[in-house]
């Protein structure tokens, strides 16, 4: 965006003068500008993507312009692709702004007008032809067998030009608060989402009903939708395997309840008991999010797997068969047990705390014995919490993919089988699309379900702080099933993660040989000095270096605009607020391979064209995990007065200028926690850009996902416990590089959302 | 830089509506450059968003307003030469005393040492040399008003507004600050919107106010004359407290006319009322209590309730015409309750109100 | 300070990947081991530091992801694989004609498999295909020793198979097509449907079963014999076993994919992989397949074709689309989706 925020704001403060008209003249210069980038972007840049060296590489010099360097002018007129031309009239309206007055109705008029036929234009220009003909119909009619490859930098700067001239004319009418800056953040923000959320699940939406060909046919999607292998009860009737549809509910219910309730055991155990080490109970929470995906089910391999330690020692002690139980349901289950339980006690342990003592003690003085008044005030009011954990784990079990493709043996679950479904070679992106249509319809019927159920449920009773009382303690029979679960789990746990540790250093931990070797090291990461400098001959290097640009890249946008559309949320007032907060959460519920396979139906043909690149990895993170941006900025600015915002405004500092000088700086535990968690997901997922990675922008989990297939579990674990250790320094970096908020009073917490 | 001055503000028709909710109604007047007005009125009256208006932090729905002759209407806050002191005081908690006030010129491009010169001499003119460096938490609330106060002032705006300032503060601070405000707005010659829902803190530091009530100017003019002659019953009783009593004009001749009240006759301005009934407003000092039946024509009553507030004895008075509530300045002979008095009505504090 | 850690981090990230690129680059898809696949482009890089950006996956997922990215090809060269999709991608006109230098001095086996394709494809290495148990899991279930395709079908071995999943590897395909080769279509599925109940798991990859073999995961796998070899020297207790009834093999190839983005450097490394020393590597990544250069050394471990009972077979037909896809879909049908 050439003539966004940043240039308004340097301009103001150049321009600001006694009378303070920079508004004004800020509007007109911004127009002008977005003008020129417009004009840049249509006449004189190339309008497509030259080729894989970028434009950068200036390779396009060369044959400039012909029919692939040539600016979108050039080839309306010359090149035969008069579908371009529309554009352009739509970016001459704009011009006649020029020579009138800011003040000048026709002024705010004009922009709106010429951005927003610009835009329809340059949609229809981009989506009709696609680089093996029309799309559509009539397109066909007027422009004939069409062709065009995907959009470029030319085509990028038009349109962000153009989204820009409209925000600018909105704001230049009066909305806003005429404040060019919140039209244009937001205009562009509601694109941005429009192109890489909404689009994309459109267009899966719409292929699940599609045949081969491109025509609609809701019986082809009927008849799929309806298959017996989705939908199938044979596991019930006897005999062949239940539908994968079926398969995943049932594994989500089983996995929610467990989680749950182990989540719950840990929770009254840290809050309720004089136990000793309960502090350490809380390190677990930062377990999952900083845990690659695969290594549970290698380790839980390692132990109980035919050959597992424990399956041989209990083979020798007591003469149990070595049998495969651990590949299906069961080893599923487990691994998911054991990912979600330090979710579900994160959610409870919060629920439990803010239970107000004073209700228990209540009721004691009213008589009741601990037994009663556990079973009829505090579990009761804990019901809202275990609500909230039981479909949090439903739903993240229903996103899992890693650990069903690794243990699920031929328990098929819905994630797998999508993606099954678009890499294997029975390459059928129909069938995807229908079942991601499924999983999403479980998602958000999840979502829905939770809403309703919460919704109505009173939270005043959890909210009594600073209490004085004391907490009840457990029943003697519940505390000590809470210790009978909790415990033998958490050694458990422990016991994974040892593997973890331990598994990288060893030859062959699966086979029993424990000798110490860096051969798995050296494999992934040795680095050698060559004739042609250092060479990075591990074969882990390659991915590894993508992963950590890839994430560095994304974890600053996403923060930004995260953290941006939470500022537009709670400071400004415009029509449509409400949708446009549900469209910001909206791929926050949506499962990873859902938007895996939605993103390489809609970005692998123009105008958006960038499968294979390491642009979509970095743009599926940023929209993925700017939710949580979003949430942790609203939560920190809820505790920030709005006149600060408003004080700055008076004093002569636009929207841009109190944003980077005082909102920011007051929001920094919001970016740490935006910044971390989307660093450390971008490292650590797996669901979504499996479908999106490619040899040249491999990620660490794609490739520790195939190692894993691959059988080569130490080098898996190697890979991983590298991945860890270099997921804790980053975020101790990023909290040191964001600093602490120097304040004079309490700083106020910000909470990291869930994953 | 040459000074702004002190410009008018002029409202003509202003309407701002939230959806449904109309919280500013077709608003006109002005502020003539160089003088206090007060938005006055009860909370939810449409004082605050008129008030916001000024700054820019909100856009009207409809009408013009103008700041020194220029249409403004459309501009943002920014863009507007009009500052605000918050009610929080709104003083940013990262920067230091030194930086909240050159916050102003910085933003608006001047150069660091120029700002920070500006701010120093705003800080001095507040009495807040050698607090420059403290971070506004280090300060108590009377000095975070005046760094406020001086943040507001340092780009020495065309208008600078206040939004309920005394309402941190407590009580025996109050009267100073207001003080203060008042004098500093006449010895800068500043035009100052101020906004309250105290009548005493209006009258005291006003040139002219403006009381609202659902979203409409009840009334407006200077101090006296809101008290003395308000022009419908919400302002009568709002300014002060006023007694609005049932009364029947008799006659009209001139500019005065003769008002029954009770058995009670007055010679009393008729401020453009008919004959007919009419409703009186009596201030509670313009009851006269006597203990002893008067030999004219007064109204007879019995104390219902006492109060005793050091300067003055407020009593509640039952008569045929009602409920009374009167002030008495004699403190050193209170009326016990139960006693029946006599009640004569002074020479001013009486007024006709239009209905 | 904060400043220079921001400034380290941020060169930390964005540098030390510069680091790491060199003057020109080839994108492989790489469809044999990993270890060999990363050998290659190792001893590739430095004999002519050309930067390899490496993909390892099966036969059938790298063709996939060939015909999905027709389009706007992002590999350059695949190596590696069951040959028969590397037939069809000929067929499909996915690959690119290029005639090596090299060709007369390989295998005839070699050269069949270039003149099938119009020379868009060529052997690299062949191998059989068979099975092979893990001798400790075969004693303790007291097991009898398979020897032939048909033992497998004994009750002993229910649920003790493993072979990979047809659709997605071209290893099972080869075996697919091997036992129609060897009975004919109708008594082959017969035998795949009766086999059905004994497989435990159908991998994803052709190797996988052999690996779990090795780890005694499963007590047999179906898979190509030399990575069971491999395996077995590395010191897993595994017999290789060449079915007596007769067995199919692959003839592991190469293609030039059409319209990649490094022409001239994926024929670079067309011609290394087709000289005696790149062939040699095999072993040193332990994979022991027979190298179809003449010169290249036959490893001592490597399971020799003319000791087993090879049957004759019909790359031609067996290598094309529409055979394939009859028979997948019918595998599919008859086998794969019904229980066990």
């Amino acid at each position: 965006m050439p003539c966004s925020s940043a240039g308004a704001a340097r301009f103001a403060r150049r321009l600001a003068e006694r009378n303070r008209t920079g508004g004004a003249r800020a509007i007109k210069r911004n127009v002008a500008i977005c003008l020129a980038a417009g004009w840049l972007g249509y006449a004189v840049l190339p309008w497509y993507g030259v080729g894989r060296d970028g434009i950068l590489a200036l390779a396009w010099l060369a044959t400039y312009p012909d029919a692939a360097s040539a600016p979108a002018l050039v080839q309306a007129l010359a090149h035969g692709r008069a579908w371009l031309l529309p554009i352009g009239l739509a970016l001459a309206l704009p011009l006649a702004t020029l020579t009138l007055p800011r003040e000048h109705p026709a002024f705010g008029r004009l922009l709106v007008a010429g951005g927003a036929l610009g835009l329809i234009f340059a949609a229809i220009a981009g989506f009709g032809i696609i680089n093996s003909g029309p799309r559509w119909g009539w397109v066909a009619a007027m422009f004939g067998d069409a062709r065009q490859p995907g959009f470029g930098v030319g085509a990028v700067i038009t349109v962000g030009a153009l989204v820009m001239l409209f925000a600018n004319g909105i704001a230049a009418r009066g909305n806003f608060r005429g404040d060019a800056f919140i039209a244009g953040s937001l205009t562009v923000i509601v694109a941005l989402i429009a192109m890489f959320v909404a689009f994309p699940v459109a267009g899966v939406l719409l292929s699940a009903v599609q045949d081969a060909d491109g025509n609609f046919t809701i019986q082809r999607f009927v008849e799929r939708i309806l298959a017996d292998n989705v939908w199938g009860l044979g596991c019930i009737a006897g005999g062949t395997s239940c539908g994968v549809a079926w398969n995943t509910i049932f594994l989500g219910i089983l996995a929610a309840v467990f989680s749950t309730a182990l989540g719950l055991a840990f929770a009254l155990i840290a809050t309720r008991t004089t136990f000793r080490w309960k502090k350490g109970l809380r390190v677990l929470t930062i377990l999952p999010i900083i845990t690659p995906p695969f290594v549970i089910s290698l380790a839980l391999i390692i132990l109980f797997g035919r050959t597992g330690i424990v399956t041989g020692w209990l083979g020798v002690l007591f003469d149990i068969p070595r049998s495969r139980w651990l590949y299906g349901l069961p080893g599923v289950l487990i691994a998911q047990v054991l990912s979600f339980t330090p979710v579900a006690f994160m959610v409870l342990i919060g629920v439990v705390e803010g239970i107000s003592p004073s209700l228990e003690e209540a009721s004691q003085t009213l008589g009741a014995k601990a037994a009663k008044t556990f079973r009829t005030v505090t579990w009761p009011l804990m019901r809202p919490g275990i609500a909230s954990a039981l479909l949090l784990g439903f739903v993240e079990s229903l996103a899992d993919f890693g650990n069903p493709l690794v243990l699920g043996g031929n328990y098929e679950v819905l994630s797998t089988q999508i993606y099954f479904a678009i890499v294997g070679a029975a390459y059928d992106p129909g069938r995807a699309a229908m079942l991601a249509v499924v999983l999403l319809f479980f998602t958000l019927g999840a979502f829905w379900v939770q809403n309703r159920w919460l919704g109505e449920t009173s939270y005043v009773t959890v909210t009594g702080k600073g209490d004085a009382g004391l907490t009840a303690a457990l029943p003697r029979g519940v505390r000590w099933l809470c210790y009978a679960t909790a415990l033998p789990w958490a050694v458990f746990t422990l016991t994974i993660y040892g593997i973890i540790l331990v598994g990288g250093f060893v030859h062959d931990m699966g086979r029993g040989d424990m000798t110490f070797t860096w051969r798995h090291y050296l494999t992934a990461f040795q680095v050698e000095q060559t004739g042609h400098g250092l060479f990075f001959s591990g074969s882990a290097w390659q991915s590894f270096f993508t992963t950590i640009q890839v994430s560095a890249i994304a974890a600053p946008l996403t923060a930004a605009i995260g953290l941006l559309t939470a500022w537009l949320l709670a400071r400004q007032r415009f029509a449509g607020r409400r949708a446009f907060e549900f469209a910001t959460m909206m791929s926050f519920a949506i499962p990873g391979t859902v938007i895996g396979v939605a993103y390489i139906v809609a970005f692998n043909v123009p105008p958006i064209e960038i499968t294979g690149t390491g642009m979509i990895l970095v743009i599926c993170f940023v929209f993925r995990n700017m939710p949580v941006g979003t949430r942790a900025g609203l939560a920190a600015l809820a505790q920030i007065d709005k006149s600060l915002d408003e004080a700055s405004l008076t004093l002569g500092g636009r929207s841009a200028t109190t944003l980077f000088r005082v909102v920011l700086p007051l929001l920094r535990p919001a970016i740490v926690a935006t910044l971390v968690f989307s660093f450390v997901h971008a490292m650590t997922a797996v669901s979504a850009i499996i479908f999106l990675v490619s040899a040249r922008y491999n990620m660490a989990t794609a490739y520790i996902g195939s190692r894993v297939e691959a059988g080569e579990y130490a080098l898996a674990i190697a890979y991983s416990s590298v991945l860890i250790v270099v997921m804790l320094l980053s975020i101790l970096l990023i909290q040191f590089a964001v600093g602490q908020r120097k304040l004079g009073r309490r700083a106020p917490a910000v909470s990291l959302g869930t994953a | 830089m040459p000074k702004s001055g002190p410009s008018s503000v002029e409202f003509s028709a202003v309407t701002k509506r939230y959806g449904t909710v109309t919280a500013v109604d077709a608003v006109s007047f002005t502020i003539e450059p160089g003088t206090l007005v007060t938005l006055l009125g009860p909370s939810g009256c449409g004082k605050t968003t008129t008030l916001r208006l000024i700054a820019g932090l909100e856009i009207a729905s409809e009408g013009t307003i103008s700041i020194g002759g220029r249409d403004v209407t459309r501009l943002s806050a920014a863009d507007r030469s009009v500052s605000m002191v918050f009610q929080s005081y709104a003083l940013f908690p990262h920067m230091s005393v030194l930086d909240n006030v050159a916050y102003g010129p910085t933003v608006s491009g001047r150069r660091k040492a120029d700002a920070r010169a500006m701010a120093h001499e705003k800080l001095d003119l507040l009495g807040l040399k050698g607090f420059e460096g403290r971070m506004p938490s280090e300060l108590s609330g009377g000095q975070q008003q005046r760094v406020a106060v001086a943040r507001a002032l340092v780009l020495e705006p065309e208008v600078l507004l206040f939004d309920e300032p005394l309402s941190n503060l407590d009580a025996k601070l109050r009267r100073r600050v207001r003080e203060d405000i008042r004098e500093l707005q006449q010895r800068l010659n500043l035009t100052v919107g101020y906004v309250t829902h105290d009548q005493q803190e209006a009258l005291a530091v006003s040139d002219r106010i403006i009381v609202m009530s659902n979203a409409r100017i009840a009334q407006s003019g200077p101090p006296r004359e809101l008290y003395e002659a308000p022009a419908n019953p919400f302002v009568a009783d709002f300014i002060g407290d006023a007694n609005l009593l049932d009364a029947e004009l008799l006659s009209v001749e001139g500019a005065r006319a003769q008002v029954r009240f009770g058995p009670v006759v007055l010679d009393l301005p008729h401020r453009g009322a008919g004959t007919g009934g009419i409703k009186l407003s009596i201030r509670p000092e313009a009851f006269l209590l006597s203990a002893t039946r008067p030999n004219r024509p007064c109204i007879a009553g019995t104390i219902a309730k006492a109060a005793y507030l050091g300067a003055h004895m407020e009593y509640s008075v039952t008569t045929e015409g009602g409920e009374l509530f009167v002030v008495d300045r004699d403190v050193m002979r209170p009326i016990a309750v139960g006693s029946t008095v006599w009640i004569d009505l002074a020479d001013h504090g009486v007024t006709v109100v239009p209905v | 300070m904060r400043t220079i850690a921001i400034l380290a981090m941020l060169a930390a990230f964005l540098i030390a990947p510069g680091l790491a690129r060199a003057q020109g680059e080839v994108v492989v898809y790489c469809s044999v081991l990993v270890d060999w696949c990363n050998l290659m482009s190792q001893e590739f890089t430095r004999a002519t530091g050309i930067r390899v950006v490496l993909t390892q996956k099966g036969s059938g997922e790298t063709f996939a992801q060939i015909r999905a990215e027709a389009n706007n090809p992002r590999g350059d060269v695949w190596w590696g694989g069951t040959g028969d999709p590397h037939l069809q991608a000929a067929e499909a006109n996915l690959t690119e004609e290029y005639r090596s230098p090299a060709l007369p001095r390989l295998h005839d086996w070699a050269q069949r498999q270039a003149q099938q394709s119009g020379f868009r494809t060529v052997g690299i290495y062949a191998g059989a295909l068979g099975f092979t148990y893990n001798t400790q899991a075969l004693a303790r279930g007291r097991m009898p020793e398979p020897r032939c395709w048909r033992d497998l079908l004994q009750p002993a071995f229910r649920g003790e198979v493993q072979m990979s999943n047809p659709p997605s590897s071209g290893t099972a395909y080869t075996a697919l097509a091997t036992l129609v080769q060897l009975w004919g279509e109708e008594e082959a599925f017969n035998y795949l449907r009766q086999l059905h109940r004994q497989i435990n798991q159908y991998t994803r990859s052709g190797p996988a079963p052999s690996r779990n073999a090795a780890r005694g995961e499963t007590t047999v796998g179906i898979m190509f014999l030399h990575d069971a070899v491999a395996e077995a020297i590395e010191g897993a207790p595994l017999r290789v076993v060449a079915p007596c009834e007769g067995t199919g093999y692959e003839i592991g190839s190469m293609s030039i994919i059409r319209g990649g983005p490094n022409r001239e450097n994926a024929r670079r490394w067309y011609e290394f992989a087709l000289t005696p020393a790149a062939q040699a590597l095999a072993v040193r990544a332990k994979s022991y397949q027979i190298p179809s250069h003449r010169d290249a050394p036959v490893p001592e471990q490597a399971p020799r074709l003319a000791d087993i009972r090879l049957i004759d077979y019909d790359f031609a037909r067996y290598g094309t689309t529409a055979e394939r896809n009859r028979l997948i879909q019918r595998w599919e049908r008859e086998v794969g989706s019904q229980p066990r």
